[in-house]
């Protein structure tokens, strides 16, 4: 036997354990699509149909533009309007937390001022308050600020991030001094010098903080449920559970939605998870 | 004159010095104040605050709130059976989802700790129920549990064992919403366990191996105590987000949008941030959901605290 050979039989009990784990994991997703693509009569009989039945206007149906085949009339959900909402506010979220956390981390990381410490401790054990238990004075805060129903309350309590001031702390923290130091010489300010050369330089912890803050902020869901309602600025998340009532009947369509809010988010997961994965695994921080 | 000139010179760059010292705290102070800010009025402000409001009988709509002292307190803990019921429900959640979860990440995490083919497209797959919305997911896994014709029916069927009304049994709906949960959180686990072994140094598990050392005793006299870091923190973690479980039992048990018997029938998936969830916004009892708050943040606090003195007394790897 060569040695391939042997490096292969020694690794089949980890695939003997491994594949049928993998696709049992896995099995929820597939089972969203089979369901997705079923009839209302077949979606429930026992025992299941394991295989999709391909009825692709489910979609449409969902979505609105074809009627619904077991009643004859169109669904009112504002798809759109709910995924531009997610959008909006996921994108503005991310490009708020970017910001917030180059500077925090920057100053952190390069500058001296009094408090340096005291302050870093603090950012710190911030992160120890976990936001189930400020949900209800969160509340009472937006709800002074007049911020009830708005984007406004969906995006700034999540536009500062621990997470995302510590990884730029760590990373401006390995810039050399050399480089702040010779842009110095040249007149270069703070501002001027993070702009223009230290950001163009901290491309892999910002693409994990993007990635990881703009997954969260598509999958809120009990905030914005809390914080808005109206369908004028409501995410995908609290539409679906709406749709929940509003057309309790129709798993399939039900399904549908539910892959329609997650398909996009899959998509980001996978073309980013090297990143997501990565930020993850070296500080551990969680949604 | 050459004289003071010489004294002047230093004295100036010592200004100078200063001032830019100044400068740069008071630039500083600029680049934070955007994120300390954010973190201060939504975090650490609320922190603080929800303390005070426990001390209050507030509906969240009328102008004045009732100062009642330790009352809500007292009504929590001496009187209030739903709770009591709720604080015993979530320590069962914890109690069963964490272990398993932790068990399950760490043996995916030993078994792909291998240089073989599929390695990463297995890790994405494990990781993938952790990033996705979880209503979606609740919706989805809630069908799997359908009393009549759910995947998991078919199952039991297919064993000759009766089907279960999974959701809408008081013996069974905690359970389910657990298999769901570990599904959901086992993937994290993987992850943070793959980045603990990977630590490990190589040359370790070789040496042992060279000594004759048997797979299972490499893993429980070498990786196992390596890892003990890694093992206390996702133990940590993994016990603060399961106390913390609010969205999976509101959209398990139907409580969004007032419809379905939130909490599950004879309140039996009722865990500590569901109740305080349905006290702050279904029967708005503000100040009685913040001493629930504030209780749910003690045992985190306290659990976080007992864990730190462990780590820092056990541990000595890292």
């Amino acid at each position: 036997m060569n040695r391939t050979a042997r490096t292969a039989l020694s690794l089949l009990p980890r695939y003997v354990v491994m594949v049928p784990l993998t696709l049992a994991i896995l099995f929820p997703f597939y089972w969203m699509f089979v369901i997705s693509l079923s009839t209302l009569d077949k979606v429930f009989t026992f025992p299941p149909i394991l295989y999709p039945l391909w009825h692709w206007e489910n979609f449409p149906v969902a979505w609105g533009s074809l009627p619904d085949p077991s009643t004859g009339s169109f669904l009112h959900i504002p798809w759109a309007r709910y995924f531009f909402n997610t959008v909006l506010v996921a994108t503005t979220t991310t490009a708020l937390v970017l910001a917030t956390s180059v500077l925090a981390g920057y100053a952190f990381a390069a500058m001296r001022f009094p408090g340096k410490r005291l302050l870093f401790g603090l950012v710190l054990a911030v992160y120890m308050v976990p936001t189930e238990v400020t949900l209800v004075p969160n509340f009472i805060i937006v709800k002074n600020l007049g911020w009830i129903d708005t984007y406004w309350a969906q995006i700034f309590p999540f536009g500062a991030s621990v997470f995302g001031i510590f990884l730029m702390r760590q990373f401006f923290l390995t810039l050399p001094k050399d480089l702040w130091e010779a842009a110095q010489l040249d007149g270069c300010s703070h501002l001027r010098y993070l702009w223009s050369i230290a950001i163009r330089l901290a491309a892999p912890p910002l693409i994990t903080i993007a990635i990881f803050h703009f997954v969260l902020s598509w999958n809120a869901f009990l905030w914005p449920l809390i914080v808005t309602n109206s369908d004028a600025v409501r995410p995908i998340q609290v539409g679906l559970t709406s749709f929940s009532y509003a057309d309790a009947t129709n798993p399939v369509l039900h399904a549908a939605g539910s892959l329609m809010a997650t398909l996009p988010i899959l998509a980001v997961f996978l073309l980013a998870q090297r990143y997501l994965v990565g930020g993850i695994a070296s500080t551990g921080i969680r949604g | 004159m050459a004289k003071s000139a010489a004294l002047e010179a230093p004295r100036g760059q010592a200004r100078l010095r200063r001032t830019r010292a100044v400068r740069e705290g008071l630039e500083a102070y600029a680049f934070l104040a955007p994120a300390l800010l954010l973190l201060i009025v939504f975090l650490l402000l609320p922190a603080f605050w929800v303390f005070g409001l426990s001390l209050f009988r507030w509906d969240l709509i009328s102008s004045n709130p009732d100062y009642v002292g330790l009352a809500n307190f007292d009504r929590l803990l001496g009187r209030d059976e739903l709770f009591r019921k709720s604080v015993f429900q979530t320590v069962y959640f914890v109690a069963v989802t964490v272990p398993v979860s932790m068990a399950l990440g760490l043996l995916m995490a030993v078994l792909l700790n291998a240089k073989m083919p599929g390695r990463d497209f297995m890790r994405t797959a494990i990781f993938t129920p952790y990033v996705m919305p979880l209503v979606a997911t609740v919706i989805i896994w809630s069908f799997m549990f359908h009393p009549y014709a759910g995947v998991f029916n078919a199952v039991l069927n297919a064993f000759h064992l009766p089907k279960l009304n999974w959701l809408d049994n008081p013996r069974t709906v905690l359970p389910a919403i657990i298999f769901y949960s570990v599904w959901q959180h086992t993937g994290y686990n993987v992850v943070i366990f793959l980045a603990g072994l990977a630590n490990i140094p190589p040359e370790l598990q070789e040496a042992a191996r060279v000594d004759g050392a048997r797979a299972w005793s490499r893993f429980w006299r070498l990786t196992w105590p390596l890892l003990a870091p890694t093992t206390y923190f996702v133990l940590l973690v993994s016990i603060i987000g399961s106390f913390k479980v609010i969205v999976p039992i509101l959209v398990f048990t139907g409580g969004v949008g007032g419809t379905g018997s939130g909490g599950g029938p004879d309140n039996a998936a009722e865990t500590i941030g569901y109740y305080l969830y349905t006290q702050a916004f279904y029967s708005f009892h503000a100040g009685y959901a913040g001493a629930i708050s504030v209780l749910l943040f003690l045992i985190i606090l306290a659990v976080t605290f007992v864990q730190m003195g462990v780590l820092s007394r056990r541990v000595f790897y890292s």
